[in-house]
C-alpha cells in the first residue's frame, strides 16, 4: 500500500500544475471497486479488483491463462455483469450502453462478419456509433489505409487470413476515434512487422492522447510501449506501477512477472 | 433507431449472401412451375385447387423462412463470436433484440409478398383472380402472422441453441395453427379439471389461424370488415411485443464468455 502511494505521488509530482488541474476534474478512463466475477459453477473469476487508469494512459494488463484480463474486459465491456463491486468506464456505469460510446474494443480471436467485405464492416460499425455520410466513408477509408489493407477492402472477410482479420478488427476498434482503446492481445495473430504497425498505432493513440487498455503475453512489447503495468494472478491484482518502478536494475518485465508470481 | 436499422440490415445482408434463401425460392418456383402445367380434364374449377395449393406452398414457405432467419439469429452471432464486437458498441440487448426482429420479419414478408405476386400471376394466367382487397388482407394478416413467429423464435433462441429454438417454434407454431382451434370441441367431451386445463392452454396459446384468410380468398367469399381486421392487427401487435418483452428479459442479463466460442 505505502509502496502504491509512493508511485502515485511520484507519478502526480512529475504532471505539470495546470495539467494536474485539467485531469483532476476528469474521470478515470477505467474505475473498478472490489469487482468480484463468479461464475455458476463457483469458479471466482475476479475477487475484489480494483483497477483504476487515468485519462491518456497506456495500461498493460498481464498475468497467466485464466487469471482474469479477459473476464475483466468482459465485464468493462457489458458482456458479463459483476457479482458484487461497481466499474465504470470514462466516468460512466459500464452497464450502461452508453458506455461504450467512447470505446473501441479489439477482441483476442476476431470473429467479424464474415459475409461483409472490410469496408462494409467499417461502414457498420460506424453507424452503431452514430457515424454517417462522408465523414464516416473518409475515416472507414483512412483507418484501412492505416491498418494496410487498402487492396483488401472490398473483398469479403470469409477470404482474409488471421492476420488480415486482426487487422480490419483494429481498424473497427478505432473507427469511433475512441477515448480509450480496450486491446485483448493485440499482438497475437501478427507477424513481427505487424506486431511493429501495433505498437506504432498504440503509440499515436498515446500521441493523440488516447487511453490505451490492453492485455498481452508478450511482454516485451508491453515493456516497450506501456506507462503502467497491472499483474493479475487468480482474479487479484498482485502488483501495479510504471516498469521502472517495479523492475529491478538489469531485470526485465518478463524477469520480474516470473518472480512476482513464483 | 439508427442502430436497429443497422441490425436489421446486417439480416438482410447475411440472409441474402447465404445460399439457402435462393434454394428455398427454387424450389418454390418449382412447385408453381408445376401448378402452371396442371390440367386435369381441363375443368375450369381447377382454378381453385391451384388457389388452395399455391396458398398453401406460400404459407409453408414463409413459414420456413421465418423460423429458419428468426430462430438462428441470436444463437449464430454467439457461435461465432461476433457478439462481441456488436455488443462493445453503444448497442442495448432491447436495441438488438429488436433489430434482429425487425430484420428477420420484414425480410420474410418482403420474400412472402413477391411468393403472392407469382402466385397472382399463375391464378390469373389459368383464368381466374383474387379480390385486390381480400389479398391486400390476406397478405397484411400474414405479416402480422410472420411478426408474431419471428418474436417467438428470438425468445426462444435467447436461451436455446439455434436448432432447439428454430424446432421449438416450428412445434409450438405448428401446434398452435393445427391443433389449437379444436380444442374447444375436445373441451366439449372432458370434465373438471381436465376441461379447466385445456381451456386454459386454448386461451394462453397464440390463435395463429386468425391470421389465415386462405379459405376466402380461395372461394372469393367477401373481405373483413375494417374493424375485425383491426382487431387481429392489434392482437398480433400485442403478442409480439409480449413476446419480445419476455425474450428481452431473458437476454438482458446474459453472460457472454469466451467459452461459448
Amino acid at each position: 500500500m505505502q509502496k502504491k502511494n509512493s508511485e502515485n505521488t511520484r507519478l502526480l509530482s512529475s504532471i505539470p500544475r495546470s495539467a494536474f488541474l485539467i485531469l483532476r476534474s476528469m474521470p478515470l478512463a477505467i474505475e473498478t471497486c472490489e469487482l468480484t466475477v463468479e461464475f455458476h459453477s463457483g469458479v471466482k473469476a475476479l475477487q475484489k479488483l480494483d483497477l483504476q487508469v487515468a485519462p491518456g494512459e497506456i495500461y498493460g494488463f498481464i498475468g497467466p491463462n485464466g487469471a482474469g484480463k479477459t473476464t475483466t474486459m468482459h465485464v468493462l465491456l457489458g458482456f458479463i455483469a459483476a457479482s458484487s463491486g461497481t466499474a465504470s468506464i470514462l466516468g460512466v456505469d459500464v452497464r450502461r450502453a452508453i458506455a461504450r460510446q467512447r470505446i473501441g474494443y479489439m477482441p483476442e480471436q476476431p470473429q467479424m462478419y464474415l459475409f461483409l467485405t472490410g469496408r462494409e464492416l467499417l461502414i457498420m460499425a460506424g453507424r452503431l456509433f452514430g457515424m454517417r455520410g462522408k465523414a464516416l466513408a473518409d475515416r472507414a477509408e483512412a483507418l484501412i489505409e492505416k491498418v494496410g489493407l487498402s487492396e483488401a477492402k472490398d473483398r469479403r472477410i470469409a477470404g482474409y487470413s488471421r492476420g488480415m482479420m486482426q487487422r480490419i478488427a483494429l481498424a473497427q476498434a478505432l473507427i469511433n476515434d475512441p477515448d480509450l482503446v480496450i486491446l485483448d492481445e493485440p499482438t497475437s495473430g501478427f507477424d513481427p512487422i505487424g506486431r511493429i504497425e501495433i505498437r506504432e498505432i498504440i503509440s499515436d493513440l498515446k500521441r493523440a492522447g488516447k487511453t490505451v487498455f490492453f492485455s498481452s503475453h508478450e511482454l516485451s512489447e508491453v515493456e516497450k510501449v506501456c506507462d503502467r503495468v497491472g499483474i493479475i494472478s487468480r482474479g487479484r491484482l498482485v502488483a501495479e506501477g510504471g516498469i521502472a518502478s517495479l523492475v529491478r536494475t538489469g531485470e526485465s518485465l518478463e524477469q520480474y512477472f516470473i518472480r512476482t508470481l513464483s | 433507431m439508427i442502430k436497429t436499422l443497422v441490425i436489421a440490415q446486417q439480416v438482410w445482408r447475411e440472409t441474402l449472401r447465404r445460399k439457402d434463401l435462393y434454394v428455398l425460392f427454387i424450389l418454390l418456383l418449382a412447385f408453381f412451375v408445376a401448378l402452371m402445367t396442371l390440367n386435369v380434364f381441363g375443368l375450369k374449377s381447377l382454378v381453385n385447387h391451384i388457389k388452395e395449393l399455391g396458398l398453401l406452398l406460400v404459407w409453408i414457405f414463409g413459414w420456413f423462412l421465418t423460423v429458419g432467419v428468426s430462430a438462428r439469429q441470436l444463437p449464430q452471432e454467439e457461435k461465432s463470436g461476433t457478439i462481441f464486437s456488436l455488443l462493445a458498441k453503444p448497442v442495448g440487448r432491447a436495441e438488438l433484440l429488436i433489430g434482429k426482429w425487425l430484420g428477420a420479419s420484414s425480410l420474410a414478408g418482403l420474400a412472402t409478398f413477391f411468393f403472392y405476386i407469382i402466385l397472382t400471376g399463375i391464378v390469373v394466367a389459368r383464368g381466374g383472380n383474387f379480390s385486390p382487397v381480400l389479398a391486400a388482407e390476406a397478405f397484411l394478416l400474414q405479416f402480422c402472422f410472420i411478426g408474431v413467429l419471428a418474436a417467438l423464435g428470438l425468445l426462444f433462441s435467447a436461451r436455446m441453441h439455434g436448432d432447439a429454438a428454430a424446432t421449438l417454434t416450428a412445434v409450438l407454431s405448428v401446434a398452435a395453427f393445427l391443433l389449437l382451434p379444436q380444442a374447444p370441441q375436445w373441451s366439449a367431451n372432458l370434465d373438471g379439471w381436465q376441461r379447466q386445463v385445456l381451456l386454459a392452454v386454448y386461451y394462453a396459446l397464440p390463435h395463429l389461424e386468425i391470421f389465415d384468410l386462405r379459405r376466402r380468398m380461395v372461394y372469393d367469399w367477401e373481405a373483413l370488415r375494417l374493424e375485425t381486421l383491426v382487431m387481429i392487427i392489434a392482437y398480433g401487435v400485442l403478442m409480439t411485443a409480449a413476446f419480445l418483452l419476455i425474450a428481452w428479459l431473458a437476454y438482458r442479463n446474459k453472460k457472454f464468455s469466451r467459452d461459448i466460442l
